[in-house]
């Protein structure tokens, strides 16, 4: 009897302690809705509060229902910032007029093509498309020149993809900018026509790869470098198409701040500490992705990307052309 | 509680468990266009068709594995009864984007499995793969109600059943199973309900149900994602409604303290507990290997960072069951004791709000209490609020099962205990409750293991800073940290085996 009375005490207590520490996060704080995970920003956010002693409140989620939060909540929201792993979901932001402008000084720490033009939001980071690719079924030198080559007979069936994933949206966006709606709707029907193995997300295209299930994956490098990094002994590797193919573009993360803000001060400086070469190099020394700001060299065992990149896209337009992208994808036949 | 006054109560848990319809309403009347565009395009219908197909057989199969499981566990003697009562209910815990990612990595070509053994035989994509993962994940839906109501099944009217002659099928048949109908449909429902708005699983294994174009749409075209989700809501209400028709009212009975009639297996023993062991290895077993796996190959975890969010976890799922148990209690008094419109209204919304995608949960709940006034607006993003969009999404499970253990409780005793002079409160204290307490715990059990997976809900309304176990797996699977998943699934995991133990089996089997 008296154990369980402990026991009951014991799971009162802990309630308690729960409860009080949960009503009511700290009003003053910096709020930071973030789609990118802890382990891609969270160090970056202890620094800066560290440094600046401004105190930081962090919701982490995945970068389209904190867009879908943020449109419901609106000019209410307790967010400052917005932090996202795609410009496809800040779009939507942006369409609402839910964004307030950052300031020229902020914009001119990183190259004029990773932001908007209205200022609406800037470039944290970048990953780059890929072939990743199995390397005990498939020898580089029989790697394709061109993304446009694995809509070819001997590809068929051999090729997985993730249509309804943000970052595939995204790239085709890009694709119908650099080479016309007319020859990005043909490859798409010709993927879908090739038996292109349909998949869920990047991670389950690698983890696909790296079992032997298919051959070949159109992804974001960056998941193929974590993999290895949990298990180097794994065959997948990726591929980089060669001569500025539209096939290894890079697509920015992204950081914004929120029309609503009370703190819109702080979260300028935030939005500039993360621009910073100290917060930047961050990315190419604890994490695969490429940093942006210019003079940080990416980890050294990416392909760096070319001097002065020429995006060859508007990334602005990523967001607004979302829709008519998967109209574009749902009629391929890729999807549903 | 009178009559007029439990009326009340249920009028005011209706009130509450129909703001995600009503959001859904709302925000569909501004396009009533797109609503009948959404319902009566051929791919929206095909996609229902889907669902259903899928909600359907996930539901019956696991009818029958939950009810097979649970009267081999107590009415049987079979090898380790007690380690099966804790493992049995656990695939419930495991999140569904977890278990078929795992399942996936396990058994297809080239998995674990198949580089260990050299095998792969289980099918892990489409709808045969959708149909295994949901079904090794949502049988304890059935089973733990199942075996709550087996436990307090009085052994007179079987003894007398074999007195009269009739051998053990026909007793099961005549007496048993009429007896456990209840129960059973309860389970099944919620299985249904689950499988319906099930995302993680259909995802990963490619099978295209309406909740696919629910996700996949959800900012590409909102309004289209919200008819969707209305629709979802509307075929759910549709179940329950019908699942009540269906019911009808047997007449069962509870008892307790009675040791239930045990059958010998004999040589069988054996044979059974392999069989008991199958759901355990497809729902449990390989899964946690799996991330075993993963855990163990990744290096420098740091395992005190999951401390934090172990107790969060612990304390929101423990609040939001025993608040799920107080809330649904008068509506299941009212709908099985009285004819009452409010209460058949009560437990629809409640019921089928369990099918509604969590993300329209969350995102009701802040539609209604952003620019609500003072002090609603403050709760936003509160633990409070967390608790209540719990509670609203899964009450549904508290619920069934509440239903099933006050329909058990005999009359005969109630009368008893008034003519002996007990007043309401005292008979409802000392006689009705401890009849009903194994099922009401099984419910709770129920809400607790869902709240502690729980996602899309925790990640919205949480307040900010805030961590479970589930959102931690989440964030650390999302950018391929499977290592740190991992180790936060199985802490996940042991906790809910844990919590089961003390608060569910321990309790229910205290005399």
């Amino acid at each position: 009897m008296t154990r369980q009375v402990t026991l009951r005490v014991l799971i009162l207590g802990v309630f308690a302690g729960v409860l009080s520490t949960g009503c009511g996060g700290d009003r003053d704080a910096l709020t930071i809705y973030s789609g990118r995970s802890e382990n891609l920003i969270g160090p970056l956010l202890e620094q800066f509060a560290e440094e600046t002693d401004i105190a930081i409140d962090v919701r982490y989620g995945d970068s389209t229902d904190l867009a879908l939060l943020l449109a419901e909540e609106g000019e209410r929201t307790p967010a400052d910032v917005f932090l996202s792993q795609s410009p496809g979901t800040v779009g939507f932001l942006a369409e609402r007029d839910l964004l307030a402008p950052l300031g020229e000084e902020t914009l001119e720490a990183v190259p004029s093509q990773f932001e908007s033009a209205d200022g609406l939001w800037v470039g944290v980071s970048a990953r780059r498309r890929v072939l990743v690719y199995n390397s005990d079924d498939v020898s580089p030198d029989e790697l394709p020149r061109s993304v446009f080559e694995l809509t070819a007979a001997e590809y068929r069936g051999r090729v997985g993809v993730a249509p309804s994933n943000a970052s595939f949206q995204d790239f085709v966006s890009v694709m119908r900018q650099a080479e016309g709606d007319e020859r990005t709707a043909a490859w798409l029907r010709g993927l879908a026509e090739n038996d292109a193995q349909i998949y869920a997300n990047n991670n389950a295209i690698v983890e696909a790869v790296s079992r032997g299930e298919i051959p070949f994956g159109l992804v974001n490098h960056y998941y193929n470098e974590r993999f290895l990094d949990e298990d180097p002994d794994l065959p997948s590797r990726n591929h980089v198409f060669p001569d500025g193919d539209v096939g290894s573009i890079p697509l920015v993360t992204t950081v914004s701040v929120l029309a609503g803000s009370g703190r819109s001060e702080e979260a300028r400086r935030f939005v500039e500490f993360l621009l910073t070469p100290e917060a930047q190099r961050f990315y190419s020394e604890e994490t695969f992705e490429y940093p942006l700001a210019p003079g940080v060299e990416p980890a050294a065992r990416l392909e760096p990307l070319a001097e002065d990149v020429e995006l060859g896209y508007d990334i602005e337009r990523l967001g607004a052309e979302l829709e008519s992208t998967a109209r574009l994808i749902a009629d391929s036949g890729l999807e549903e | 509680m009178s009559a007029p006054a439990l009326r009340a109560a249920v009028a005011a848990v209706a009130v509450a468990f129909a703001a995600p319809f009503a959001y859904l309403a709302v925000r569909n009347a501004a396009e009533p266009g797109e609503l009948w565009a959404a319902v009566s395009s051929a791919r929206a219908l095909e996609a229902v068709g889907r669902s259903l197909l899928l909600g359907t057989c996930v539901a019956a199969a696991a009818a029958f594995v939950g009810s097979a499981c649970a009267w081999a566990v107590v009415r049987t003697d079979v090898p380790g009864r007690r380690l099966w009562r804790v493992l049995l209910p656990l695939p419930l815990v495991i999140p569904s984007f977890i278990g078929a990612f795992a399942l996936i990595a396990a058994f297809a070509r080239g998995g674990l499995l198949d580089r260990l053994i050299g095998v792969h035989g289980l099918p892990v994509s489409g709808f045969d793969g959708a149909f295994l993962v949901l079904t090794a994940l949502t049988y304890p839906y059935v089973y733990l109600p199942v075996e709550a109501r087996l436990r307090r099944l009085p052994r007179s009217l079987e003894e007398a059943s074999r007195l009269l002659g009739r051998r053990g099928a026909a007793t099961f048949r005549l007496i048993v199973l009429p007896q456990l109908r209840g129960a059973i449909l309860a389970g099944t429902l919620l299985v249904f309900l689950y499988t319906i708005s099930d995302f993680g699983a259909v995802q990963l294994l490619r099978f295209d149900t309406l909740t696919r174009s629910i996700y996949a749409n959800r900012l590409l075209d909102q309004p289209l994602s919200l008819a969707l989700s209305l629709v979802l809501g509307l075929i759910a209400l549709v179940v329950v409604a019908g699942e009540r028709a269906f019911r009808g009212r047997a007449h069962v009975e509870s008892t307790r303290g009675a040791e239930p009639l045990v059958v010998e297996l004999g040589k069988l023993r054996w044979a059974v507990a392999a069989l008991l062991s199958l759901p355990v290895l497809i729902g449990l077993v390989a899964p946690t290997a799996a991330l075993t796996y993963w855990a163990v190959r990744g290096r420098g975890l740091d395992l005190a960072d999951l401390i934090g969010p172990a107790v969060s976890t612990a304390a929101v799922s423990v609040a939001a069951a025993l608040v799920s148990l107080v809330v649904v209690l008068p509506v299941a008094y009212l709908t099985v004791r009285h004819r009452s419109r409010v209460g058949e209204l009560a437990n629809a919304v409640v019921v089928a709000g369990f099918a509604l995608p969590g993300l329209a949960v969350a995102l009701a709940l802040v539609y209604w209490t952003i620019d609500a006034p003072q002090p609603l607006a403050s709760a936003y993003q509160t633990l409070p609020l967390l608790v209540f969009a719990y509670v609203v999404h899964f009450g549904a499970q508290g619920l069934r099962t509440a239903q099933v253990a006050v329909a058990g409780i005999p009359a005969s005793l109630e009368e008893a205990a008034r003519g002996l002079g007990a007043g309401r409160r005292r008979r409802w204290l000392r006689v009705e409750l401890p009849l009903a307490t194994p099922a009401l715990l099984a419910g709770a059990g129920l809400v607790l293991l869902s709240t502690m997976k729980e996602l899309p809900v925790t990640l919205l309304l949480a307040p900010a800073g805030f961590e479970t176990l589930a959102t931690k797996v989440w964030v650390a699977t999302e950018d391929a940290f499977f290592a740190e998943a991992s180790a936060a699934a199985l802490l996940l995991i042991a906790l809910s085996a844990l919590l089961t133990w003390l608060l569910v089996l321990r309790m229910e089997a205290a005399p």
